[in-house]
């Protein structure tokens, strides 16, 4: 399968400590993998790194054929690689359709109206509704995002990067402080995700029931450093993994 | 029953602000009046700023002060048969300055977002003070004609600011009900999400900016019409401060709260200055105990009659959790 994202030698120090070290990445188009490490491991800032929230201090990041090294946040977006937050980052004052909504808006460029009624778009409402039932959002549609439960702020959060269309999803600890049976049925829906809109998604995971569970492929980073990366048989018996995550005195 | 909700607050504004011209309540009431629905429109423009996109500028007289001069001098300097035009010309002067303290302000947040646009309007306000020969420096400029139909009885400068500024808070009000309106809520409540949401959270204040700068300036071009005459207090921070306590004790998260906050200054001034010269002081007991009883302001209360019954939230939170 052809390459959707390249990560070239991809580097960040903030002060003394190397947060990303060298890391060299492909991801092809479709796949399903995760990203795994121990606290600290620079999984959340890697993903600051490719998506422009912060400046990398070497490396190139290759989108599509593409050098968007450098390229603002709001671009890339555009470009069609969005991420979700490791922290639900919604708009709490609003409801469940509002925040969806205006996801559709900026996808169909219908953000800039200043006179026609925000609620006038037909293309942005269906957009909204089709999101919201593949989501299995849509029966909580009227309630504020204040009011859902942790594990529906994390849905909404994913569903809202699934409306801006993209190409590749970059889920931050989609089940951070969930119950089980929420985990589950995170599980369910990202696979449900994958299936449906054949889409590439890479996610940092800490569930390893999750990340044995539904990917295709891992990907192990320890203090900066991807130390392996493969399917999960070969991770799972991988000695320089097994080590990171269990010392050495137990192997 | 929605669209009369969503309508009722311009009946009631129709209601009242026409109203009273059929009351015809005196030269002097009207033209407390008339003061009101100025700053009605100024806090209102302000407000998009404020309560929409949730940027505390603290430099808003600059702007209402450049639509009072331009409007004031214009109409000294050549004659006051194009008013209207020199409104509106205020109005695009304000806009213009604002690109370029929007530009430069935008670019840093929160407190020094505040201090530097507050910075930009008392530089204003000292050049407006010390250019004696072009301001009139201190004195400011009086007698500044009205064309002729807006002259004599107080009542039809009072009608000519009611359409203007109808007008306005109409168009703002649209602005308001927007999908570039519900982007600037966004940016208020979540402006990193709006940046992955893959808009630029700069460009849209910096629109909002500029759209509230052009009518803050044409409540300014209008204010100069109302006593023909202008001086540089209407540039100096305590005009600047007055927007942000219309907005906070009428309700900054509503649309009208302003108009309301707007009033009840305006009333105080009026009532309590009649006693004492000391009023100021009322408004701070009324802004404390608005915000320590009521911190949406008075529009933003919640009354029991308002929104949805909190049975009726519980069983859609239930359908909600078990419905996929």
């Amino acid at each position: 399968m052809p390459a959707i994202l390249e990560i070239k030698d991809l580097d960040k120090h903030f002060g003394g400590i190397h947060v990303t070290n060298h890391v060299n990445i492909t991801v092809e188009r479709g796949e399903m993998s995760a990203i795994i490490g121990p606290n600290g491991a620079g999984k959340t800032t890697f993903f600051n790194l490719i998506t422009g929230s912060i400046p990398s201090d070497n490396g190139r990041v290759v989108y599509e054929n593409e050098d968007i090294t450098g390229t603002r946040p709001e671009k890339i977006v555009k470009m069609g690689m969005v991420r979700a937050f490791q922290v639900s980052s919604l708009f709490l004052e609003e409801t469940v359709y509002d925040n969806v909504y205006l996801a559709a808006l900026s996808n169909f460029g219908k953000n800039i109206g200043m006179f026609a009624d925000r609620l006038s778009y037909r293309d942005a409402r269906e957009h909204t509704e089709m999101i919201l039932v593949r989501t299995g959002m849509l029966g909580c549609r009227d309630l504020k995002a204040s009011e859902l439960s942790h594990g529906d702020q994390k849905i909404l959060d994913i569903a809202i990067a699934l409306t801006l269309n993209p190409k590749i999803l970059l889920l931050d600890e989609p089940t951070a402080g969930m119950a089980p049976d929420e985990r589950v049925k995170m599980m369910a829906l990202l696979e449900d995700l994958h299936q449906y809109f054949q889409l590439t998604t890479v996610f940092i995971e800490h569930d390893m029931d999750m990340v044995f569970g539904i990917a295709q492929k891992i990907r192990v980073l320890v203090q900066g450093e991807l130390i392996a990366e493969g399917t999960p048989d070969h991770i799972r018996n991988h000695e320089a993994v097994i080590e990171a995550y269990l010392g050495k005195e137990v192997v | 029953m929605k669209s009369l909700r969503q309508y009722l607050p311009w009946i009631l504004y129709f209601v009242f602000f026409l109203g009273v011209l059929a009351v015809n309540p005196g030269a002097h009431y009207t033209h407390l009046l008339a003061r009101v629905i100025i700053f009605g429109l100024y806090a209102v423009a302000f407000n998009l700023l404020f309560g929409r996109t949730g940027l505390v500028s603290f430099g808003h007289a600059l702007f209402y002060g450049i639509g009072a001069y331009i409007t004031g001098m214009l109409a000294k300097a050549s004659g006051p048969d194009l008013f209207l035009l020199y409104i509106l010309l205020g109005g695009i002067g304000a806009a213009i300055v604002s690109v370029f303290i929007g530009l430069l302000s935008l670019r840093l947040t929160g407190m020094f977002f505040t201090m530097l646009t507050l910075a930009f309007a008392q530089l204003a306000w000292g050049i407006t003070f010390k250019l004696y020969n072009f301001t009139g420096g201190d004195d400011g400029i009086q007698a500044i004609p009205k064309p002729a139909y807006l002259t004599g009885p107080v009542w039809k400068y009072y009608f000519f600011s009611f359409v203007v500024v109808t007008i306005c808070v109409f168009v703002i009000w649209r602005i308001s009900r927007s999908s570039f309106g519900m982007v600037l809520k966004g940016i208020r409540q979540n402006p990193g999400r709006i940046t992955f949401m893959g808009l630029n959270v700069y460009k849209n204040q910096l629109v909002a900016y500029i759209i509230s700068a052009f009518f803050t300036a044409i409540a300014g071009g209008l204010y100069a019409g109302l006593d023909g005459s202008i001086h540089p207090d209407m540039l100096h921070w305590p005009t600047s401060g007055n927007a942000i306590l219309m907005c906070t004790i009428g309700g900054m998260n509503t649309f009208f709260g302003p108009v309301i906050g707007a009033a009840i200054l305006t009333g105080l001034e009026e009532i309590v200055g009649k006693y004492t010269e000391y009023w100021s002081f009322s408004i701070g007991v009324v802004v404390l105990v608005v915000v320590l009883l009521f911190p949406r302001g008075l529009l933003g209360i919640k009354w029991p009659w308002g929104r949805k019954s909190t049975t009726e939230e519980k069983e859609t939170e239930v359908a909600c959790n078990t419905g996929d």
